[in-house]
């Protein structure tokens, strides 16, 4: 940073996605922010060139249908405004789904988001299964170490021994909670309906059924809701970093 | 019994993981005004996907107006796309509402827009999945009462059978009072034809039951339309028109869309109407009269829409935005305001001389991408005949001061098929395009010339009522083809690229914008055969449209190639825009013999008798330049 760049401050807001709006893509998610930060009348920066918009960065995108109450976004401001005044302005004006519910500020040399989450965590309800049956079909699917799937008409396989840290099964109602704990890195990351379909494929004894990416057509598994309920960094010893320790602002989760 | 009001979002809601665009279907989006509610219930439903739909100014300013009267809620419809239609329909779901959810059958009243003629199967498709019959004669007492109104509903003919009532003209003040009344008439039991009847002597509105078609007098093979025998109701029904424009809401738009919309950002309407004249153009005949908002209104309300709707680009709408007598100043107001935020203003529609490359220019910022131009005839004989006064000299300049100015592509729009064009004109159109690359690649630098590009657009002319044209044939599709090659054997620079439109296409928009009542078969036979979204080009099959019309025994070659005789009775007479008949008659003969007509705000009264026939004037705000 030179002398005579202005004064730039970053404020990292966690938010939700739920309710319909889960079926918002990325890229109507981020506009849909932007928008709200504009309504919020925050001031933030722009960047410098042909086309000027407005410096913000996001987490790893989350595909249509998958809910959270744990994204992140960064967007750089001009001038400082409390974070507890930020976060009301920003609820004010976002649409309930896409509610922050948490503001803080981190330094302008921080770890960006996309440097920082290495791990995710989704729990994903499912209708009517057998908790025993499921475990059988993730370690299954865990001993073959990957599954390959079909995105368009590009096969390419999905990494479990990468990308999966750890699952749970939980009975749940008539039927199951799973959580996974997934890593991310540069060489990809878990994306659960692929695992779903996958599972799903076992479950109907037709373990060889081809993956593809995409909407998920189950026979047998019937999902009421993925979520992805974390995402935060690890350091080297192996202890969790939040985006946003506890000195941000919180706001209040929907659900 | 009516429909019940009531939210089935969670019918809808499974077949979301399974069709293109979930959002398009989700509603909850920012500055909705429906109300939970109300004593009275109205959809206005625009007939194409959310994303063609939500950006109409139209809409925005009715569903504005309805719900800030006390007592109404209005809610939106768009028309789902074919692969959510047809899941719907596989699933028993009728059409919903987006704010509601709630069946559009169960609404008091339902509105349709009608912004082109290529929409009306979309009609049939909507109200089909509305489950509300698709001709008003069939609906009883407990269907909604579905009305229609827009820019293209001047000949209302073809397909007033689908609608029981239509409103001519400018709706901010009428549809609220159709709705008032026809919620007082429900609330006093009246009859469904009781309503209808009542509906008719609200100024602008046109009940199509109330008239018939008649052919005892000199017509076109359609007929003409009075009054039915007994019925007591206008013989001809007049547009409605905002006289004080400035007075109406300029911030009529409320919601942020949260897909990717057609035109994604803030639109201000900064004037309405445009009196240059162009004898081919229908919005410049039934938008008049030419009625600007003041500079001061305009940047304040583009502040306030902006902050309101958090978008980072506006635009300045209206037929001709850079006529409005105070442009300059409103552009150099904005720019000063918006400066830092990283904001775009955008101006739609480039006047053909150096002052519009000038305001271009006050808007364009570092990035130039192309600029697009409309001399429509490439001679200046044929632009004479058509009315677009503009000369080469004009263009040159334009032209030439865009490349100056560092734009480096530049897009020309033409019509073929005008009437008097021979093929003459046709090279013409090749020359210009010619000479225009040759004034490129004299004023851009040298190592610069790799990324100019030059591109001529030509669509075939349909003539269009209430137009001094309107009683031309449009060319036939063989010609057009020859005409088309003639073009491109014309252009001598290869570095020229040409477009030209489907002649399918313009033979069913030109058969619906002069045809009559009889065409409601062919619309729903077309329908039947599978016909939707038409103004989607690889939606429309026009063998589908010659099979119903077959069938119906309409040659529709024949309709759009036919000139009507000047002393007929027209289709679409009894529903009127307020010109008169004998201003278009002199209109069409100065045309004839090469004789252009001014520009009434920038001259003086042609008598095209809209303002003394509707008691309304032009409002402008300042000498035009």
């Amino acid at each position: 940073m030179t002398e005579t760049e202005p004064t730039l401050f970053r404020l990292r807001v966690r938010y939700q996605k739920a309710g319909r709006l889960i079926y918002l893509g990325h890229l109507e998610v981020a506009r849909t922010v932007e928008r709200s930060i504009r309504r919020a009348g925050l001031p933030f920066a722009v960047t410098q060139g042909f086309s000027p918009h407005m410096r913000i960065a996001f987490s790893a995108a989350l595909p249509v249908g998958t809910g959270s109450n744990d994204e992140w976004y960064d967007v750089i401001l001009t001038s400082y405004v409390p974070a507890p005044e930020a976060l009301a302005r920003l609820t004010a004006s976002t649409p309930h789904d896409l509610a922050p519910l948490a503001a803080g500020y981190r330094d302008m040399h921080d770890e960006t988001l996309g440097l920082l989450i290495t791990r995710q965590d989704y729990l994903i309800r499912l209708a009517g299964c057998d908790p025993v049956a499921l475990t059988g079909a993730l370690d299954a699917l865990v001993a073959q170490g990957e599954i390959p799937y079909r995105r368009g008409k590009k096969h390419k396989a999905l990494d479990l021994a990468a990308t999966l840290a750890a699952y749970q099964v939980d009975a749940d109602g008539d039927g199951c909670a799973l959580t996974l704990y997934t890593r991310s890195s540069n060489a990809g990351s878990l994306r659960p309906e692929i695992l779903l379909a996958a599972v799903d494929g076992h479950l109907a004894g037709a373990p060889d059924t081809p993956v593809t990416s995409g909407a998920l057509d189950t026979r047998v598994l019937a999902v009421r809701s993925v979520t992805r309920i974390a995402q935060y960094g690890v350091t080297e010893e192996g202890a969790r970093v939040d985006p946003l320790a506890q000195d941000g602002a919180q706001g209040h989760p929907f659900f | 019994m009516r429909v019940p009001y009531e939210n089935r979002f969670t019918e809808i809601e499974p077949l979301l993981a399974h069709v293109e665009k979930p959002s398009r279907y989700l509603d909850h989006e920012w500055g909705t005004l429906s109300h939970e509610d109300a004593a009275y219930r109205a959809c206005l439903i625009y007939p194409d996907t959310y994303e063609v739909g939500l950006p109409n100014q139209g809409i925005a300013i009715l569903y504005a107006a309805l719900n800030r009267t006390p007592g109404i809620s209005c809610e939106r419809g768009y028309l789902p796309w074919i692969d959510m239609a047809d899941a719907m329909r596989a699933a028993g779901v009728p059409l919903l509402s987006l704010e509601g959810a709630a069946p559009v059958a169960s609404f008091d009243i339902v509105g349709f827009h009608i912004p082109h003629e290529m929409a009306v199967t979309n009609f049939v498709e909507a109200l089909d999945l509305a489950g509300i019959p698709l001709f008003a004669e069939d609906r009883g007492e407990d269907d909604p009462i579905v009305i229609a109104g827009g820019p293209s509903v001047y000949n209302p003919e073809p397909y007033c059978a689908f609608f029981d009532a239509l409103l001519i003209g400018e709706g901010e003040e009428s549809i609220v009072e159709v709705c008032e009344r026809h919620r007082a008439l429900r609330d006093a039991g009246a009859s469904r034809a009781e309503t209808l009847r009542a509906l008719a002597d609200v100024p602008g509105t046109y009940v199509p039951s109330l008239y018939e078609v008649r052919y005892d007098e000199p017509c076109t093979r359609w007929g003409y339309t009075v009054p039915r025998e007994g019925a007591d109701v206008p013989p001809v029904v007049y547009k409605r028109v905002a006289r004080d424009f400035g007075a109406t809401d300029p911030l009529a738009q409320s919601i942020v869309p949260y897909t990717e919309l057609v035109h994604d950002r803030l639109s201000v309407e900064v004037l309405r109407g445009c009196a240059r004249g162009c004898r081919f153009c229908q919005a410049g005949i039934t938008y008049r009269p030419v009625r600007e908002r003041s500079a001061d209104q305009i940047v304040s309300s583009v502040v306030q829409g902006l902050a309101r709707t958090g978008y980072d680009e506006v635009s300045l709408t209206s037929l001709s935005t850079t006529d409005h007598s105070c442009v300059k100043e409103v552009l150099t107001r904005l720019n000063r305001r918006l400066e830092g935020t990283g904001t775009k203003v955008s101006v739609p529609s480039q006047r053909l001389d150096s002052f519009g490359v000038e305001m271009a220019l006050a808007v364009a910022g570092e990035k130039k991408g192309g600029l697009t131009f409309a001399p429509e005839a490439g001679s200046q004989r044929l632009r004479d005949i058509i009315n677009k006064n503009v000369t080469e000299e004009d263009l040159e300049r334009a032209v030439r001061a865009a490349f100056e100015a560092g734009w480096r592509r530049c897009k020309l729009y033409f019509m073929m098929g005008l009437p008097g064009e021979t093929d003459e004109d046709i090279v013409a159109i090749a020359n210009l395009a010619d000479r225009v690359l040759d004034i490129a690649r004299e004023v851009v630098p040298k190592g610069q010339r790799g990324g100019i590009g030059v591109s001529i657009s030509v669509a075939v002319f349909i003539p269009k009522a209430w137009t001094p044209f309107q009683w031309c044939a449009q060319l036939d599709d063989e010609e057009v083809r020859r005409r088309q090659q003639l073009l491109l054997h014309s252009v001598r620079s290869k570095a020229v690229r040409v477009h030209y439109h489907d002649a399918a296409t313009s033979l069913i928009e030109a058969v619906l914008s002069r045809g009559g009542r009889a065409l409601a078969p062919v619309i729903v036979g077309a329908w039947r055969r599978g016909q939707r979204f038409d103004a989607w080009t690889e939606q429309f099959d026009i063998a589908r449209w010659e099979e119903a019309a077959r069938e119906a025994g309409i040659d529709l070659h024949e309709a759009a190639h036919e000139a009507f005789d000047l002393a007929a009775r027209l289709p679409w007479e009894h529903t009127s825009p307020g010109v008169s008949r004998g201003f278009l008659e002199r209109e069409w003969r100065r045309s004839l013999a090469g004789v252009t007509t001014e520009d009434c705000t920038r001259g003086s009264c042609t008598g095209c008798g809209v303002c003394p026939t509707l008691g309304a004037e032009n409002q402008l705000v300042g000498e035009r330049a």
